[in-house]
């Protein structure tokens, strides 16, 4: 393994030392155990195909292509983008088994979704007919950026869950808390150009007059 | 009870309260009088609003799980204020940073948990954007009355190795010839004879090569596999990512792996 950083080797440092595996993307989170566990041993680096525009966001529709599934509409439960990777709410499962490996222990089986290849395992499926499509994106007079339907060439809606963040399911619903500037005072316009610098306009507004000539200085 | 959770109370917090809670020359003026306690509550030396108590959270937001903030402030929202604006906002941030920073060590003395630290970075970066776009304002009335930026000067030198390197200057009341200190901390700088500076500049550009080379080499190890891995994939995308690799003679040197390695066509040995 590739050393990343190591202490110096001197008695005032302690020993420590950061070695750099070959890390992949999983169906788990980077900074959860199962992650570190299967980043354990360092495994060969994953080839993943570049694609030019992501079209696949959390709650869209979609329809399975492969599998046991296929021909199954879903919503898309999960975006893994770095492996081209979505997960589609009940579809393309297999069964899990959890719970301790000693023997005598039976454990029990969970239904696990497995992921799907954006590239040609899944397709988008027009809302208009409910018929898979390819999509491109393009842009509305307003200047908004539109997934359109190849086929019939209505606009695709982006689903609000796709872009859920930790602090608000959608903008719209964000509560404004004490802390916060609210919106309108944020968005409210006060600028107004002059020939001064940000120190002169602050001087001029507080009152300060400064009549000292600085002396002479020199730079190198 | 052991649902509720325990108020944050620093240890040296109720000291200081304890410390400005005697009496001042006021409640002895008003305790010389013989007043009645209540009588002289109108009369106050300090306002409550700023006092030590500033450097805390409010109290409703002790032992909380979590405080729920927005964003940070964006560079073109602060473009749309006003400098006096910038300026008082300025000091509500640094205010609130300090605050922060205060719960936070009070949390660790009290082993609490320190709820949404997020909170410090996100100060931490409306403090830059504020700062950036004071000094583009600057940049700008400095370059449209004097021709140049108003900032720090600089330049890129070459220093003791022969390698160029870039310093800011510092300002001094006297010119450089006049300045002693300057002078004798320069001849003091480390000195390397001129055919030691050009083997080793000599060495460390072979380094560079081999090491652009390298990474060329695997670039186009890497096309190969996305090709091998996946022949339909868009040909067109692969040469916009990839703009220093022969994209068609990679494809073509995997389509014919069966021929084996090329051998070139014409072979000379260097000789020098």
């Amino acid at each position: 393994m590739k050393v990343e950083f190591q202490t110096p080797n001197r008695r005032e440092y302690q020993n420590k030392k950061l070695e750099q595996g070959v890390y992949r993307f999983t169906a788990n989170r980077p900074w959860t155990d199962e992650w570190k566990r299967q980043n354990d041993k360092a495994r060969r680096p994953v080839v993943v195909e570049p694609i030019r525009d992501w079209n696949f966001f959390r709650g869209d529709r979609v329809e399975v292509l492969v599998g046991r599934d296929r021909g199954k509409h879903g919503i898309v439960s999960q975006v893994i983008q770095e492996r081209n990777w979505i997960f589609v709410a009940g579809l393309n499962t297999h069964l899990r088994r959890v719970g301790s490996r000693q023997e005598g222990s039976a454990g029990f089986y969970v239904k696990s979704e497995a992921p799907l290849l954006v590239t040609n395992q899944v397709a988008l499926v027009d809302p208009s007919d409910n018929k898979t499509t390819k999509v491109e994106w393009r842009f509305t007079e307003d200047g908004e950026r539109v997934r359109v339907s190849l086929r019939t060439g209505r606009i695709i809606p982006l689903p609000p869950s796709g872009f859920e963040t930790w602090d608000y399911k959608t903008p719209e619903t964000y509560l404004e808390g004490d802390k916060d500037t609210k919106a309108d005072v944020v968005k409210a316009v006060n600028f107004r150009p002059t020939l001064k610098t940000f120190e002169m306009e602050i001087m001029e507004s507080m009152g300060i007059i400064e009549h000292r000539v600085p002396k002479k200085s020199y730079w190198y | 009870m052991s649902l509720l959770r325990r108020l944050v109370v620093p240890t040296y917090l109720s000291q200081a309260l304890t410390r400005f809670s005697c009496k001042n020359n006021v409640d002895r003026l008003f305790s010389a009088l013989f007043l009645p306690k209540n009588a002289y509550r109108m009369v106050s030396t300090t306002t409550t609003k700023f006092d030590l108590m500033e450097f805390f959270d409010d109290k409703k937001n002790w032992g909380e799980g979590t405080v729920r903030t927005g964003r940070s402030w964006t560079k073109d929202e602060l473009r749309l204020k006003s400098n006096t604006d910038i300026h008082k906002l300025w000091y509500i941030l640094l205010k609130e940073k300090n605050m922060l920073l205060t719960m936070e060590q009070a949390c660790k003395d009290e082993s609490e948990l320190f709820p949404n630290p997020e909170r410090i970075d996100k100060v931490a970066e409306s403090m830059t954007n504020l700062e950036e776009v004071v000094r583009e304002r600057n940049r700008a009335y400095y370059l449209l009355e004097t021709g140049t930026t108003g900032e720090r000067p600089g330049a890129e030198e070459e220093n003791f190795l022969g390698l160029p390197e870039y310093s800011q200057f510092n300002e001094y009341p006297v010119p450089k010839e006049e300045n002693k200190d300057y002078l004798k901390a320069k001849s003091e700088e480390p000195v390397v004879h001129p055919s030691e500076k050009a083997w080793f500049l000599v060495r460390l550009n072979e380094k560079r090569i081999k090491q652009k080379r390298w990474e060329r080499r695997e670039a186009r190890k890497g096309v190969k596999e996305i090709i091998e891995h996946f022949p339909d994939v868009d040909r067109e995308l692969i040469k916009e990512k990839f703009p220093d690799i022969n994209v068609e003679r990679v494809i073509e040197r995997t389509n014919n792996r069966h021929l084996g390695n090329i051998k070139p066509k014409t072979f000379k040995w260097n000789r020098c």
